[in-house]
């Protein structure tokens, strides 16, 4: 039995009627055409459906639609503002975080989210924390460092020649 | 020297320039294949047999087409039956009239939605009649095995006989003779998107395809040959695709059940693998049992070498007969010796058919033969770096086989690791439970492999605004050719990179290519377009001369300005866009286009597989330092060092992200990658199972490209795509060796394994 929900997407309410198993995942790419959020193992391993609920991760294709009623739902495509790229989606840019793209919607989201909760995160919590998000094609190196780009110079920065990044 | 000053002129090319397709991937507007949509498009889903060999003796779809929202439900008799295969014919879109292994695809669905789909799938009956299975390659040989294919005796698809000089005799020479025997085994490319396709069927007999495929034209001749569409008829594009690695090369019948369910329907049909779908039906790299045996002198130059593999064919052979050559012969191009021997069977079994794999069939080959080194290395109480730089070819070598490698840095690769690691006193000041390893590897831009032909051909237009258009028929699947490519006839026209873009592949838009695989796309394509972006040139200079009353071989392109070569910058000069519109708009008009092509200088090699396979070859050297832990057996790379050479280095950014990501799936496949099969089925298909290497699992890396430039290459670039992947689980396994004294001679490397050596070694010497 379908039934009437509301789902707050990117700052626009949607009407729509829900089968109460639909998954968050199929509702966006289906229903509302933001195909930016990605399938890729469809058991919230991987990552790619990421999007962020009231502003903390979740993995879209384990959430069903229904239980993300009235709450902010953010995808990448909410994610740049008038134009602008948020900073997270600029330093990929920037340090070429990227190759086939099709993981990169859920680890911007997912970077997104690290960042919200802790704006100035180390090295270290940031690879605890983007290992959520696998990515078959870059090696992760370049996520890392856009990642950190995105944060901003640290308080405390690591020591020269620590941590993965030091290339020397 | 005339390739450094080349080089210090270029003005795009060697520049990290932000890639083509980078905003539409960041902000979501780049559409896959899944985010394809038609008007009236049905959901396709596949029908696949539960058993590893069974006779089909009826399938009966009228309750399946009798379901609502059902729209055709499809099987071997609504095709042709026409066999179709990368190098042989021995595989149908649809199973016809014998299963092969669990997965092989009997039937297809095309329904209002997936849910219909799938109940549709349930309501098919298949009458079976359950045959004997073979698993193992080894048993599948012997006299008496299940035969998988009636026309293949012995199970065995392909095999290689070659003896180059006097084995034996350099055997008898040597010093040291060591040998192994090394297993690899299924890893699948697991790239985060699927395979897809969405088919759709015109009544005037057209039949288009968006699939996510790396090779289009290929596809295109494949599908067409094997449901009996003309080549022109069929038409491949191309949307933004989620990663290939080989496993994108159309060598599954994902696209082939769409295109049958399109045609059947009349309506648009989607079909996306499931994850589990694409570790039962794709084609995951091919397994080999390597029996190597190798012969030194005592200052540690190799005097000969003989292997013998079997290779896991799988059910059919797809890409497998030339990732076995591969495995075979080409790495008797790294290291200087002209004693060698080679026996190769690639044998049938009742598993996944096995198919191309970033580095085909250099990882499993380097993986017995740079252990094998290392045994020699240890035998003799040398260092294994020392081993490597004395063997390691130079340019002007000729392989046993005839590769000619014309130009080449391998030596310096192996300096260059040796310099990143520190390795004399890394070795000299080894921690306990640490080790170092080290490896090299040889690899093609580009083979010759598919008829007498690995060229590739492009057109280009400069608008009347003096924007530029590539079209290339070669694809993009997340590695960065279209980026490549435009940097290249930038660089050629003098133009900005923003005044060029390339349009999405297309195989009614462009011509012939063969699409990415091989290393090739910045050898051969960037040489192809580069020679098209020069004719485009010469109409541009030509008109240009014109209006400057100069000669054209007088004027030069620099920054979309064009002037007489050596006036100040200030002096009389036109720009491109004045000078594509002047040649539109006059009388006799014509718009600024042209193509151009390349193919490699390299032959197709003969049926004693003699023959130079590529125009130009890159090397690569690699080494780490692991800790094992001796109590769970757990390996950690402490360090890793890649130097590579790749010629001139158009990208920086896009060829770092080669390396990085080859990396990532090397350890894949030496460490946490692998399924147990059951049945010949693997067991738990699924990303919980099946480990993906995570940042979590990355090491520090030090990586570093060579000084390197091949005449041959567009503005000096060769290859690279495949290098990193090639050597990496050897030298883990090396440095693994050196750590605990353990060698681990079957992947993946588990920390059970290690473990388990570990203990047998307590064991013997507790006795």
């Amino acid at each position: 039995m379908k039934k009437p929900v509301t789902l707050l997407v990117n700052g626009r309410e949607h009407d729509l009627l829900l089968e109460p198993n639909r998954l968050l995942l199929d509702v966006l790419r289906e229903e509302l055409g933001l195909t930016g959020t990605k399938e890729g193992c469809s058991i919230g391993v991987c990552g790619a459906c990421s999007v962020l609920v009231d502003g903390k991760v979740v993995s879209a294709c384990l959430t069903f639609a229904i239980a993300v009623r009235d709450r902010e739902i953010t995808t990448l495509e909410g994610l740049s503002r008038d134009g602008a790229l948020d900073p997270v989606q600029q330093a990929f840019l920037e340090v070429g975080a990227y190759q086939c793209g099709f993981c990169t919607p859920g680890q911007i989201m997912a970077a997104r989210a690290l960042l919200n909760q802790n704006p100035h995160p180390t090295q270290q919590e940031v690879v605890d924390w983007m290992s959520g998000n696998l990515c078959r094609c870059t090696g992760y190196y370049k996520i890392l460092e856009a990642v950190l780009a995105a944060a901003g110079p640290h308080p405390d920065p690591l020591p020269e020649g620590e941590g993965i990044l030091a290339r020397g | 020297m005339v390739a450094q000053t080349e080089r210090s002129q270029l003005q795009v090319v060697g520049q990290r320039v932000v890639r083509k397709d980078g905003l539409d991937k960041l902000t979501g507007e780049a559409l896959y294949v899944a985010d394809i949509n038609r008007p009236g498009m049905l959901a396709g889903r596949i029908l696949r047999s539960p058993y590893p060999h069974a006779r089909i003796r009826g399938i009966d779809t009228s309750r399946a087409r009798q379901l609502r929202g059902v729209y055709a439900v499809v099987t071997a008799d609504d095709t042709p039956k026409r066999g179709w295969g990368a190098f042989m014919p021995d595989q149908f879109p649809m199973a016809v009239g014998k299963v092969r292994y669990v997965g092989d695809e009997v039937a297809g669905v095309a329904a209002i939605d997936e849910e219909t789909a799938e109940a549709a799938l349930r309501l098919i009956e298949v009458d079976y009649e359950e045959l004997p299975a073979v698993f193992d390659p080894e048993e599948a040989m012997r006299p008496g095995a299940p035969l998988i294919h009636d026309d293949r005796p012995n199970n065995v698809a392909v095999t290689i006989d070659v003896e180059r000089g006097d084995v034996e005799a350099a055997f008898r020479r040597s010093d040291v003779v060591v040998e192994g025997v090394f297993n690899s085994h299924h890893q699948w490319h697991s790239s985060i998107e699927t395979l897809g396709s969405v088919a759709e069927w015109s009544p005037s007999g057209k039949l288009t395809v968006w699939m996510n495929t790396q090779t289009l034209f290929m596809a295109r001749y494949r599908i067409a040959g094997a449901l009996g569409l003309r080549d022109g008829d069929v038409r491949i594009i191309q949307p933004a695709v989620g990663g290939g690695f080989g496993g994108k090369s159309c060598d599954d019948n994902n696209a082939m059940v769409c295109a049958v369910l399109a045609m059947k329907s009349g309506r648009p049909v989607k079909i996306i693998n499931s994850r589990e779908e694409e570790f039962l039906a794709s084609r995951p790299r091919v397994p080999m049992k390597i029996y190597t045996k190798m012969g030194f002198r005592s200052d540690g130059a190799i005097l000969a070498k003989q292997i013998r593999v079997i290779a896991d064919n799988g059910a059919y052979s797809g890409k497998a007969p030339g990732i076995m050559g591969v495995a075979a012969l080409r790495h008797d191009t790294c290291y200087r010796y002209s004693d060698v021997k080679t026996q190769a069977y690639l044998v049938y079994t009742n598993k996944v058919p096995t198919g191309a794999f970033r580095g085909f069939g250099n990882p499993s080959a380097e993986w017995a033969i740079e252990q094998t080194i290392d045994l020699g290395a240890e035998k003799l109480g040398l260092d294994p770096l020392e081993v490597l730089r004395l063997n390691a070819v130079e340019a002007g070598y000729v392989s046993p086989h005839g590769n000619e490698v014309r130009q080449g840095e391998l030596k310096q690769c192996i300096d260059l690791v040796a310099e990143m690691m520190d390795w004399k006193r890394r070795r000299a000041e080894k921690k306990p439970n640490h080790g170092l390893g080290v490896g090299c590897t040889v690899h093609v831009s580009g083979k010759r492999h598919f008829g007498d032909y690995d060229g590739s051909s492009a057109t280009i237009k400069m608008n009347e605004d003096g924007k530029v258009m590539i079209w290339s028929g070669e694809g993009e699947c997340g590695q960065g050719p279209a980026t490549v490519m435009c940097q290249i006839v930038a660089e050629e026209l003098g133009v900005p990179i923003e005044d060029v873009e390339i349009a999405r592949a297309d195989t009614d838009q462009s011509t012939f290519c063969l699409g990415a695989f091989g290393s090739r796309l910045t050898y051969i394509a960037g040489n192809a377009v580069r020679n098209a972006a020069s004719e485009v040139k010469k109409q541009i200079l030509d008109m240009a001369a014109e209006l400057l009353e100069a000669n054209p071989a007088d004027l030069e392109c620099r920054n979309a300005r064009i002037q007489v070569r050596g006036t100040p910058e200030e002096g009389r000069s036109v720009t491109t866009r004045d000078v594509a519109r002047a040649c539109l708009y006059r009388r006799g008009g014509r718009p600024v286009i042209a193509s151009g092509s390349f193919d490699a200088d390299s032959v197709l090699q003969n049926d004693v597989r003699y023959g130079n396979e590529s125009g130009a070859f890159n090397f690569a050297c690699q080494a780490a330092e692991v800790e094992v832990d001796p109590e769970t057996g757990e390996v950690k790379i402490v360090q890793y060092a890649a130097a590579s050479d790749c010629g001139t280095v158009i990208n920086p950014v896009l060829a770092e992200g080669q390396v990085e990501g080859s990396i990532a799936q090397g350890i894949g496949y030496a460490l946490t990658e692998g399924l147990a099969f059951d049945n010949g089925s693997p067991v738990n298909p699924n990303f919980h199972e099946y480990k993906l290497p995570s940042m979590a699992d990355m090491p520090p890396l030090k990586a570093k490209f060579a000084d390197s430039w091949d005449p041959s290459g567009p503005f000096g670039a060769k290859g690279l795509g495949e290098l990193g992947m090639d050597p990496f689980a050897a030298v883990i396994a090396n440095a693994v060796y050196d750590a605990v004294g353990v060698r681990i001679t079957t992947l993946p490397i588990t920390p059970e394994k290690v473990l388990r050596a570990l203990e047998e070694r307590r064991g013997a010497e507790g006795r």
